[in-house]
This record gives C-alpha cells, structure tokens and sequence, in this order.
C-alpha cells in the first residue's frame, strides 16, 4: 500500500531569504549567498501494508509532520521514493481551504473537491455532513460571520465523511466544545477502525498503545526503530526517562 | 481508465475534426483559396488631359497576383455633362488584348473614384500589362479625364515617387512625367487552397493511428503520458469547476450588480475611449465603436487572467502546504474564470455589432480559433508569472508596468496604419497583434483571415504557452519551499 524508500530530505537554508530580484542578483555577483545544508528526513525506509494502522512518534521538530506530506504529496524528496497506492486524504490541518466569502453550503463542496471527493459522493453525503456540524440553518450563510468553532465543526465534518484507502492524521483532532469533541473522537476512532490505512501522529502514548498495530520512531530525522507497538513504545519512553 | 470512455472519447474527437475540417473549408471560403493583394494608388495631383479620339492614352502596370479582378481609377469631367463612351482595354506584353470595358461617360462623376470589376479574373502572363485608354467618339469639349500623379504618402508625408520611364503614362506613345492614379486588386492562388482537402485527410488519418495507438497501451495497461493528463483531467475535472465557481462567486459577491459588471466595464471603458478618440483625437477608422470594442475586451481578458494566475500559487499557499493537487490547477482555473468574464463581454459586442448595423456573416464562427489561442497565450504567461512570483514578489509590480507597456503597443484604440515600418517587426513578435487583428477581420470585414494570420496566431501563442508551462514544471518542486 504505502512504501517509503530511503527517503531524504534536504533544506537548503539561506542565511537572509532573499526576496527581491535585485538582491538576489547583488548577492550573487558577490557570492554571498552562502547555503547551510539541513537533512529534515534521512534515509527513512518502511513499507505498510493495507489495512495497518501505522503510529509514528518522535519528539518536536523529529521530522514526523514532513514524513506525512511527503507521503501526501506535498513536498517531494530529495533522494529516494514514495509509493502509495489509492485515495489518500490528509487531515493535516483542517478548513485550510475555506472561503470566507462562500456559504457553508458553497464551502462544502469547494472544500470537498479539494479533498479529492467526486460530484456525486458529495451530493449523496451533503446531508450527513450539515447533520454531523449541527450546523442547521447557517449553513446558507456566509462563513464569515461564523464563529471559530462552527468553521472547525464544518471541516471536521467535510474532511471526516469520507472512507479513503489511506489517512493521515496528524494528532487526533478533537474540536468544539465538549459534546461536539467526544462526538468527534468517537468518529476518528470508527474511521480508523474501519480497515483504512491509517498513518497517524500522536504525542499520547496511550492512544499510539490502543489504535496501532505498528510504529515508526523518528528522531531529528533517522530512523530509530519501526516495528511492534508495545516494544517500541516502551523503548521510547525508556529514552524519555533517559533525558 | 475506462475503456468505454476512451473509446467514446476517440470517436468523439474523430467525428468532431472531420465537422470542423468541412466547416473550416466552406466558412473558410475564397480566403483559404486566393490572397488578395491590392496595391496603393499615388496621391491624385494632376490630370492627364482630356482623353478624346486623337488623344489615346497607355499606362504600363504591374501588378503582385496572378490573376487581375478589379482596377479603380479616379476620374473628373471638367464640371460638365459629357457624352460618349470610355474605353478601357487591358492589352498584354505581345500587344493582344485580353479584356474590354466600355464606360458610359455619363455615368461618370467628377472627382470621385469609380471601380472597374473583372468578375472572372484575367489571367495576366509575367503580371504585367498594359491599361489602353481612349474615347473614339468623343472631341475636344465633350470628355473626360483621369487622375494621374508623382507622389505617394508615407505616414504623414508625401515624396515624389521614383516613376521610371516605363512606368510613365503614355500620352499618343509620348511618355508624360506622371503615372495614372489607378488601384490594381490582384489574387493570387494558394497552395494551402490546393492542398487543403490532402492535408486534412493527412491529419485525420494521424489522429486515426494516434486513437488505436492510445487505445492499444490502455488495454495492456501500459504507462503512458498522454493518458495520464486525460486520467487527471477527469479526477479533477470537479475540483476545476468549483475553483473557477469560486474565483466567479467571490468576484462579485458584495456588489449590487454583480454579474452585470463583467458586460458594464467593457462597455463603459469603450464609451470612454469612444468619446475621447472620436472628439479630442481624431480617428478615421471605419465602424470605430466595434473595431475599439474588440481590442478593449481582448486587452481587459488578457490583463485580468494574467494578474490573477499571477497571485495564484501565492495566495492559495495556505491549500498547497496542506493538501496535494497538481499545482498548475491553480493558475489554470484563474485563467479559466477570467475566460468566462471574456465571453460574457461578448454579449455587449453583440449588441453593439447590432446598434452600429455590422453585418453579423458566418465567419464569426472562426471566433473560438482566436479565443483558443487567446487563452493558451494567457495561461502561459500566468504560469510564468505565478513561478515567478513565488521567488520574486517584485514580479506583481514590474507586471503592472509590462502589462501597461504590452497595451501600448497593440494597436486597441489607434489604426494599424499609424505603425512605422521600422517598428513593425516588433508589433509582428506581439501574439495580442495577431489575435486582435484576427477578431477584427472576421467581425468587421466578415470575412476569413488569410491561412498565414491563422499560423501566426497560432505560434505566438503557443510559444509563451510552452515556455510557462515548461519555467512551471521546472520550478514546482521548489513553491512550497518559498511560500
């Protein structure tokens, strides 16, 4: 389903990021742009197969959120290959395509179609998405006069009403108030219960111990170990207690 | 992908080029066959004389086609009423003559030019021949005259014209020291009109092979490029529409008349320009208000899907660090709802087609070529400027002065014929020339363009096309590092 070869990736980090043609032009005569190599991602080489759930931990900044877009898509990497087979929907960050300016009505189906969801899926499921954002009649309204925490009920509920081949979480998203987080919980937990593929980012060893049937440790951007939950996650903690 | 679909989809597109290809050669018509050439008559200074029995005239002439179907000439009758005939013949280099026109002289009027049509065309040998003018019945006293003269104008200026002896007008074989002011509308015979039914079959039979070919590789489920652009074309066909539902939506959202606007600002900004070109600055250019129109609605598209594909990668960055989609999605749905604008403000050139009383003829169906190649000019030079402005935030300023610059010099609200020729090689490399131009020939004179005008356009505007999409592939990798 999802085979990550020797992944790598580099960042070339200018020391001041030039932003303007005549800078870039002054600065290259004078040879002073002056490149720091930075390997956000190296060697990372695992394979999962359909229908695992996947965990992968790692402390702040290891590398996980870049491991996740390249398997997205997103960014591309440096050396090696990535090879997914079907539908992949990321939940990286929710409503990042929302328009201010369009109803709730209007933004489903943009926001739909930039997942990747078809015409006809989103006709067939839009009344299970209003039903499951207790949106109601705003939903004809502009999003802009919606609060914070309609606009994530919304996406949550767009991005959630799919059954993709491959998802990708990026921490278990829980928003709204506290009904609407333990309604949501509880739709993460069915969605990647339900025989998905399931990549999935998390800081909460406990939920890493209850949902995944493998895991993958990074840390600054090598691989520490991929294999089975239990020993996995104890080794990490041992390394935490280390520190 | 699905085999049915490709099948349907293959015949559909054979089915659809062999229409076209019939459609092209019947609306196509006389263009696609002869060139018309028309040479420039010298500026009428003189006459030449009372033409009168004794007084016979000969002018040689050359002329640039092949076959000669109309001479115009200007004559004057002295400010009196004059009987008799005018007998023009035209006689080839071995002194026999090819053709006669009788002129009744009293149909003449004074000072104005009268044309003198050859509906079958003449074939000439070598192009040149010469025009025998004489009156057997007339005498001194009761006859008419032509114009003659020894300058031309060049832009504002008039020079003597260098009129060598042969090109002296012959007065009873006495050479005179001026030429005969006469048009001569010459046509000459393509090889695109001979060829053309070959050449089309040519092309359906590579579309043919090309078909099976494609057809073959999907059923062994093979790898190929051209397949995989209709595969992604048809996944995100959805994801397109809404972006360019979107784009349309928030455009007008908040203002009372909406919609309206996209048929308002061409037809105001043309009002503008109307009044102060035909008031303040002077302009002699026939059906003024259409001829101002299309130019104005060809610049507003191209400077509208050019600035908003610019923003494009930048200002969707929030979408493309979040969630993968082909990236040229972004600047092609721009292009594509400015495209719609664009046939919106053709309903007001409709109805100012309709006010102004311009004949609407078939050849305004050869409307979507230059819109096709309007659009792909626009898309290339938006992915260029989209890549650019990822590296670059200048390029949003510095595009606001080229653009500026790029309407300057297309030709929207003077006449082509104030262009020095020094310059024109440069309006020749402008795609924004070539497609006005081609609106204009087939909306004003309502006919088709000469086959080079469809070439032209089609390479000026294909050439920026490949060169952003090619600066766009090249650098996509690299926008979610800049953004």
């Amino acid at each position: 389903m999802i085979t990550v070869k020797n992944v790598s990736i580099r960042y070339l980090m200018i020391y001041d990021r030039v932003k303007s043609i005549k800078e870039y032009i002054v600065q290259k005569l004078k040879g002073e742009i002056k490149y720091e190599e930075f390997w956000a991602l190296k060697n990372i080489d695992f394979e999962v197969k359909k229908g695992e759930v996947v965990g992968i931990i790692g402390h702040n900044g290891a590398g996980k959120s870049t491991l996740l877009k390249i398997i997205s898509g997103i960014l591309k990497p440096t050396e090696g290959s990535v090879n997914v087979q079907g539908v992949v929907v990321p939940m990286l960050e929710l409503g990042s395509g929302f328009d201010q300016d369009l109803t709730g009505r209007e933004n489903i189906f943009l926001n739909g179609a930039i997942l990747g969801y078809s015409e006809e899926f989103l006709k067939e499921k839009y009344d299970e998405i209003v039903e499951f954002s207790e949106l109601g009649k705003f939903i004809e309204i502009p999003l802009r006069n919606y609060s914070s925490g309609m606009i994530m009920r919304l996406a949550f509920s767009i991005a959630t009403v799919v059954n993709p081949d491959i998802l990708i979480v990026d921490e278990i998203l829980a928003v709204g108030d506290a009904d609407f987080q333990a309604k949501s919980k509880a739709r993460m937990m069915e969605l990647m219960g339900g025989g998905t593929t399931v990549l999935f980012v998390s800081h909460t060893l406990d939920q890493i111990r209850e949902m995944c049937d493998k895991v993958l440790w990074i840390e600054h951007g090598q691989m520490q170990a991929f294999g089975e939950t239990e020993e996995i996650c104890n080794k990490y903690e041992q390394s935490c207690i280390g520190e | 992908m699905n085999a049915k679909k490709l099948k349907k989809g293959c015949i559909i597109a054979l089915i659809l080029y062999v229409i076209l290809a019939i459609m092209f050669y019947v609306i196509g018509g006389q263009q696609l066959q002869y060139r018309t050439v028309k040479t420039d008559m010298l500026n009428p200074s003189m006459v030449i004389g009372e033409i009168t029995k004794e007084n016979v005239f000969e002018q040689s002439l050359k002329m640039e086609g092949d076959i000669l179907t109309e001479l115009s000439l200007m004559g004057a009758t002295y400010q009196r009423e004059n009987t008799g005939t005018l007998s023009l013949e035209i006689v080839d280099l071995d002194g026999q003559i090819l053709a006669k026109r009788d002129i009744k002289v009293d149909t003449l009027k004074d000072n104005e030019v009268f044309h003198v049509p050859f509906y079958d065309g003449i074939n000439i040998p070598e192009n040149r021949f010469v025009l025998r003018i004489s009156a057997p019945e007339a005498t001194e006293g009761n006859a008419v005259t032509l114009y003659a003269g020894n300058t031309v104008s060049t832009s504002r200026y008039e020079v003597s014209a260098p009129i060598s002896i042969d090109d002296k007008i012959k007065l009873n074989g006495q050479p005179q020291e001026y030429m005969l002011c006469v048009d001569i509308i010459s046509s000459q015979e393509l090889l695109f009109g001979q060829y053309y039914w070959y050449g089309a079959l040519a092309i359906l039979l590579i579309l043919v092979v090309f078909c099976i070919y494609l057809y073959r590789k999907n059923q062994n489920k093979m790898h190929s490029r051209i397949l995989n652009v209709f595969i992604v074309m048809e996944r995100y066909q959805y994801l397109i529409k809404q972006l360019v539902a979107r784009d349309f939506k928030t455009k007008y959202k908040r203002s009372v008349l909406g919609i309206f606007w996209s048929f308002l600002n061409p037809l105001l900004t043309m009002l503008v320009q109307y009044v102060i070109f035909s008031t303040i600055f002077k302009s002699d250019i026939p059906n003024f208000a259409v001829y101002l129109l299309i130019g104005i609605v060809c610049y507003s598209f191209f400077s509208e899907a050019t600035t908003m594909a610019l923003g494009a990668i930048v200002s969707n960055a929030t979408l493309i660090t979040k969630v993968y989609v082909p990236k040229y999605i972004y600047p092609l749905t721009r292009v594509m709802s400015s495209a719609i604008n664009f046939l919106l403000a053709m309903i007001p050139l409709g109805i100012v087609l309709v006010i102004t009383r311009t004949p609407i003829k078939p050849a305004i169906l050869l409307l979507p070529f230059a819109v096709i190649c309007l659009f792909m000019l626009c898309l290339g030079i938006g992915m260029f400027l989209a890549s650019s402005m990822v590296f670059f935030r200048d390029t949003q300023f510095l595009w606001g002065v080229v653009s500026m610059l790029w309407m300057y010099a297309t030709p929207i609200f003077y006449p082509e014929t104030i262009i020095a020729d020094e310059i024109m090689p440069i309006y020749k490399c402008n795609p924004l020339y070539h497609v006005v131009r081609f609106i204009r020939i087939i909306i004003i004179d309502g006919v088709s363009p000469e086959p080079k005008a469809y070439v032209l356009c089609l390479i000026t505007c294909i050439i920026p096309l490949l060169i952003g999409a090619f600066v766009f592939k090249k650098s996509q990798d690299k926008f979610i590092l800049n953004l």
